[in-house]
């Protein structure tokens, strides 16, 4: 039996982090993961957008934090990440999108956002060659930007493999052994372990690894398709966001990255609810044609590469960070939505600093996104 | 224009228009159709871009359309050049840091991709993806065969030498690209097949579609039952210091210019690796009027048939075995090779090494199978064969029978009623028989009758002289029982008529017979220019490994055209006779190399993403310091990440990996996603409006406008 302080199950982009700030804390931190390597679950699926630009006030806080430490990683550790501070521009073409973004960012302001309406003229200077016609503005968050998930996820990796956090890939939870409320022993394909905290980092695989201690989670992956384009000169300087339907999607969004190729992807409308990753042919056609009638140059870049990756859900679009009543010993940080990359960072600190502490620490993002709230609604900009 | 105009075997394509067009605003010619790649060489320009990382001079490297390292401004979009035809007044640019997006800002309207479909999608037309489509199509199957060449044939389309084999079986004594055109021929008389050339394909998805580039316009999708992946196979890339400068090339590109294009791509080259690849590349140069300064290789033995290997060492061509290349050096492009010997390590010793001046060095280090698409749709479930290179590494005439195989494997499957012959079984099995036993052939003694020498003295696949004797007296020796064994002369009943020397794939027969006590006369095949030779000059007659033997008259000239061979026949001294093979074409001073070894010893600046640029040394540290044990790792380098999907390093990782002390076995192997080559975005939403789709085509793949959005 292997001993730590903390057992965290899932090297990905809420695991890595994590382990990182609990093994600077000091703390004995091991870390499984059955993917090869970090990052493989759906980290790698993440096309690298960061924003504090939420309509919830936790999800605000957490991703505030995210935005400093990421966009601090070179100047702190010398780990280039690729991060811009690109802003994030949710446009507006209708009547109804503007005044939804306009009452949020009362809300987006009080929590301290950086973040404000701007003009159809703005919104051209940031993206020259966007389409004007029935342009009416949008918010603009100048400090939200992206970064290569990648290289985050390698820097996570390495930063918390020398502060002393010990990785296991390859390696499967196969069952955890409860002993009055609390997990004794977690069992894997390569041995058992016992932690003072075992915390269910998994993602996708969440749902299933919480069923182990007969703990049912309202997480559900549903299948998201992204593609990456060839590199040009800078064109573009902010992540666009529409989330104005169509007939067959949901909103889109795409952003420049630091290396000059253009990033995307779609939701799909109805959701498509799989753990199936492999590429589809629909997913092209679907997203390029809203691109492009949003943004007609567009049509000049060449699609590279695309993929498919997973969003582990919940019912109102908000995470689950919980530390639930039924096992003492047992934290989840699950359900991030598809914006698991975002959060990370922040949460994992948020998160450590818990772990680390008197167990009292962030109690209003635990009191927010407990297991037991009643998933009503959805958060607007999900 | 550096163009081929005197060549002993290849056609002089039918005459296409030549055009105008602008190089970084500099007016040139080239001809219509041919690859833009093609048209800046033959106007002498190998430097075709700066790497957008650090200015890196780029030129060609696969000429394929595999790696992306040609690629130029095409019009203001970037483009690789080997795949895009020249058409008059195209603007092509040399990329500088970041091409500019082009601001057209009208509307668009995207249309949803046109859909085909059929039963059977043929993913490949060199000879194992024809030979498959026949076999299908043959059995009333609606085939789709997709190219990515505007010729289909494969390689066969490069090889404008006689193939090994037997001439019922495979066409063994025809050229390749003239057995390309025959296998067309054959697929083009079925109307339940069709084809898509000039088209490759981009994409499977695991709803059961393929999306095809087609003309490299169009993105359409394509719905089958079943997939034949005959998609061949590519150049490995190597590693040493200066693998990515202009001028260092695949052997594959080097006849993709010389033999299918006719441009004189360089001066003089050398050739890494000894395999029938490098050994052929070598012999195309030769006729091509190109020196050819060394071939080296790492191994103890040449790797290539030795009859092969004999038409270059009889030419002075050194062949430096347990060698390696250490060094390519020059200014911007390739001026000088360096090599040395190499220790039980693969070590080079460095005190052992020579350099040469060089304007090009040929890659021929061996092939990897295209076979990701095979890969995938195994993993997709989807019914899938695989045949030629895609499957193993073989000669194109094994290619052909393990077409054909895999094509009743796959109607077996589909529940046709069929069984395969095996007799086709163990053709394929000895057509790709490596060579086997060197057996040294005896002295022979001239007659006063024509008879047979042979030259060819070890164990390979082949017997054309056999069945073209029109007195059947050339037999094989029974050892082995098939067309491995060697020929020998059965009997008197010799004519001299000389088909023996024509149909031979190795040149290595002549035909001698004695005039008297001091004279005989030989026939000797000749694969050069021989419009040169007068009667009676006087020609340096070689034997088989290239000794000189004597200046001796030609008295009589005659081209077979069924060969497209030369028979040369000479009056020679009666005591050389049966040793004359050859006649000297390069002179042995080609070969010298410099007074004094000249190179930097830096194996970590290798470059082995070609399209990111990253380099040996980087990706070592980078495993080192996170370390890494899977592939997909890389990415944060962007190691794979380029335009070409880590096609081209990903077989080189492997030696990355160990050389960071990682055993390669136990590291985890990166993942294959679509698309696999760069499509526009306009392209896939040009609906059928795109292109002139299936221009290549007497297309009856029928036509739906299902639309791609579901």
């Amino acid at each position: 039996m292997t001993s730590c302080d903390v057992l965290i199950l899932g090297a990905g982009s809420i695991g890595l982090p994590l382990a990182y700030y609990c093994a600077q804390a000091g703390l004995k931190t091991i870390v499984i993961e059955q993917e090869a390597s970090w990052g493989r679950g759906q980290n790698r699926a993440a096309i690298g957008g960061v924003r504090a630009t939420h309509s919830d006030p936790g999800k605000i806080k957490i991703c505030q934090e995210s935005i400093r430490i990421l966009s601090g990683l070179e100047r702190d550790h010398g780990l280039d990440v690729e991060w811009r501070s690109g802003g994030y521009l949710f446009v507006a073409y209708d009547e109804a999108r503007e005044s939804a973004f306009r009452q949020l960012l009362q809300t987006q302001k009080a929590a301290g956002l950086n973040i404000d309406w701007i003009s159809p003229e703005r919104v051209r200077q940031l993206s020259p060659g966007i389409r004007l016609d029935g342009l009416r503005g949008g918010t603009y968050s100048p400090e939200d930007g992206y970064c290569s998930p990648m290289m985050t996820s390698t820097a996570f990796h390495r930063l918390a493999w020398q502060a002393g956090a010990d990785f296991r890939f390859n390696e499967t939870v196969q069952a955890m052994r409860l002993d009055g409320g609390h997990i004794a022993s977690v069992q894997t394909t390569q041995g058992d372990y016992a932690a003072g905290r075992v915390v269910n980092a998994a993602g996708a695989s969440s749902a299933e690894l919480a069923s182990l201690v007969n703990l049912e989670i309202p997480v559900h992956p549903d299948a998201h398709e992204a593609g990456v384009t060839d590199p040009v000169a800078r064109f573009m300087e902010p992540m666009l966001v529409d989330i104005c339907p169509d007939e067959h999607s949901g909103n889109y969004y795409f952003y420049q990255a630091v290396t000059g190729q253009v990033v995307f992807c779609i939701t799909p409308k109805p959701q498509i609810w799989s753990v199936d990753t492999d590429n589809t042919s629909s997913f092209l056609p679907l997203v390029l044609k809203r691109m492009t009638a949003l943004y007609p140059r567009l049509r000049n870049l060449k699609v590279r590469r695309s993929w498919r990756g997973l969003y582990p859900m919940t019912p109102d679009g908000l995470p689950i960070i919980a530390e639930p009543q039924e096992i003492s010993n047992l934290v989840l940080a699950v359900g991030m939505c598809g914006q698991g990359f975002m959060l990370g960072p922040g949460l994992g600190k948020l998160l450590a600093e818990r772990l680390a502490g008197r167990g009292t620490e962030h109690q209003d993002l635990l009191d927010e996104f407990t297991l037991y709230r009643k998933f009503e609604g959805m958060e607007l900009l999900k | 224009m550096q163009r081929i105009s005197e060549h002993p075997v290849a056609d002089q394509r039918p005459a296409k228009p030549e055009v105008s067009f602008t190089f970084d605003g500099q007016s040139l010619r080239g001809l219509a159709g041919e690859a833009v790649s093609t048209a800046l060489f033959a106007n002498g320009i190998r430097t075709f871009s700066a790497h957008p990382k650090d200015d890196a001079p780029q030129g060609i490297f696969c000429a394929n359309g595999q790696c992306s390292q040609c690629s130029v401004l095409i019009d203001g979009v970037t483009r690789k050049s080997c795949v895009t035809p020249l058409a008059a007044g195209l603007d092509v640019r040399t990329i500088h840091g970041l091409p500019e997006l082009p601001a057209e800002d009208q509307a668009f309207t995207a249309q949803p991709p046109q859909s085909l479909s059929c039963e059977v999608l043929v993913i490949g037309g060199g000879p194992s993806g024809l030979a498959a489509a026949v076999e299908l199509a043959e059995r009333d199957f609606k085939v789709l065969l997709v190219d990515d060449k505007a010729e289909l044939g494969g390689k066969l389309v490069l090889q404008t030498h006689k193939f090994f084999g037997s001439e019922a079986d495979c066409y063994a004594g025809t050229r390749g690209y003239d057995i390309a055109k025959k296998l067309e021929a054959k697929l083009r008389a079925f109307p339940n097949a069709a084809i898509l050339a000039n088209s490759p394909v981009c994409g499977l998805y695991k709803d059961k579609k393929a999306a095809v580039y087609v003309d490299y316009a169009s993105y359409q999708l394509v719905d089958f039952e079943a997939i034949v992946v005959a998609s061949g196979a590519r150049e490995r890339s190597i590693l040493f210091k200066g693998n990515d400068l202009p001028g260092v090339y695949g052997a594959g590109a080097f006849q993709t210019l010389v033999n299918r294009d006719l441009v004189k791509a360089a001066q003089r080259v050398f050739v890494i690796g000894s395999g029938n690849v490098g050994l052929i590349g070598s012999y195309h140069a030769l006729q091509a009027g190109i020196a050819v300064v060394g071939i080296c290789e790492i191994l103890p033995k040449i790797n290539g048939y030795k009859v092969h290997a004999d038409k270059i060492i009889r030419m002075g061509v050194p062949v430096y075995l347990n060698t390696t290349v250490v060094a390519v050096e020059g200014n911007g492009k390739v001026e000088r090779v360096t090599i040395a010997e190499v220790d039980k390590n693969w070590q080079p010793l460095l005190d052992t090494a020579r350099s040469f001046e060089v304007d090009t060095v040929l890659v021929a280090a061996g092939l990897s199978p295209c076979d990701e698409f095979y890969k995938q749709a195994v993993k997709f479930g989807f019914t899938a064969v695989r045949a030629g290179d895609a499957e193993e590494i073989a000669e194109a005439s094994s290619a052909i029978f393990g077409g054909r195989i895999a094509a009743l494997s796959l109607a077996k499957v589909m529940g046709r009623n069929v069984s395969i012959d095996q007799a086709w079984l163990d053709k394929r099995e000895v057509l790709k028989s490596k060579p086997g036993a060197i057996i040294p052939r005896l002295p022979i003694q001239p007659s006063t009758s024509w008879q047979p020498i042979f030259f060819c003295d070890e164990e390979i696949p082949c017997n054309p002289c056999t069945t073209v004797c029109p007195t059947h007296s050339i037999k094989l020796k029974p050892k082995l029982g098939s067309i491995m064994d060697l020929p020998y002369f059965e009997g008197h009943d010799c004519r001299g008529c000389s088909a023996c020397v024509a149909a031979c794939p190795g040149l290595a027969v002549s035909l001698v017979r004695a005039l008297d006590e001091d004279f005989a006369e030989v026939q000797i095949p000749f694969e050069y220019p021989a419009d040169r030779f007068a009667i009676g000059d006087r020609l340096p007659l070689l034997d088989q490994y290239g000794q000189f033997l004597e200046d001796a008259p030609l008295v009589k000239k005659f081209h077979n055209k069924k060969y497209r061979t030369w028979i040369l026949t000479c009056k020679v001294s009666l005591n050389l006779a049966t040793r004359v093979i050859g006649v000297r074409i390069q002179q042995p001073t080609a070969t010298a190399p410099l007074a004094a070894a000249r190179f930097e010893y830096l194996p970590d600046e290798a470059i082995v993403c070609r399209c990111e640029r990253v380099s040996v040394g980087q990706i070592v540290r980078f495993i080192q310091e996170n370390a890494v044990t899977d592939v997909n790792q890389l990415k944060s380098l962007r190691v794979g990440m380029g335009a070409c999907g880590s096609k081209t390093c990903a077989v080189l990782l492997p030696q990355i990996f160990r050389k960071a002390g990682v055993d390669p076995a136990t590291v985890t192997a990166g993942t294959i996603r679509p698309l696999m080559l760069e499509v526009g975005l306009g392209e896939i939403l040009a609906g059928s409006g795109g292109a002139a789709a299936g221009t290549a085509t007497a297309a009856s793949a029928t036509t739906t406008s299902k639309g791609g959005l579901k």
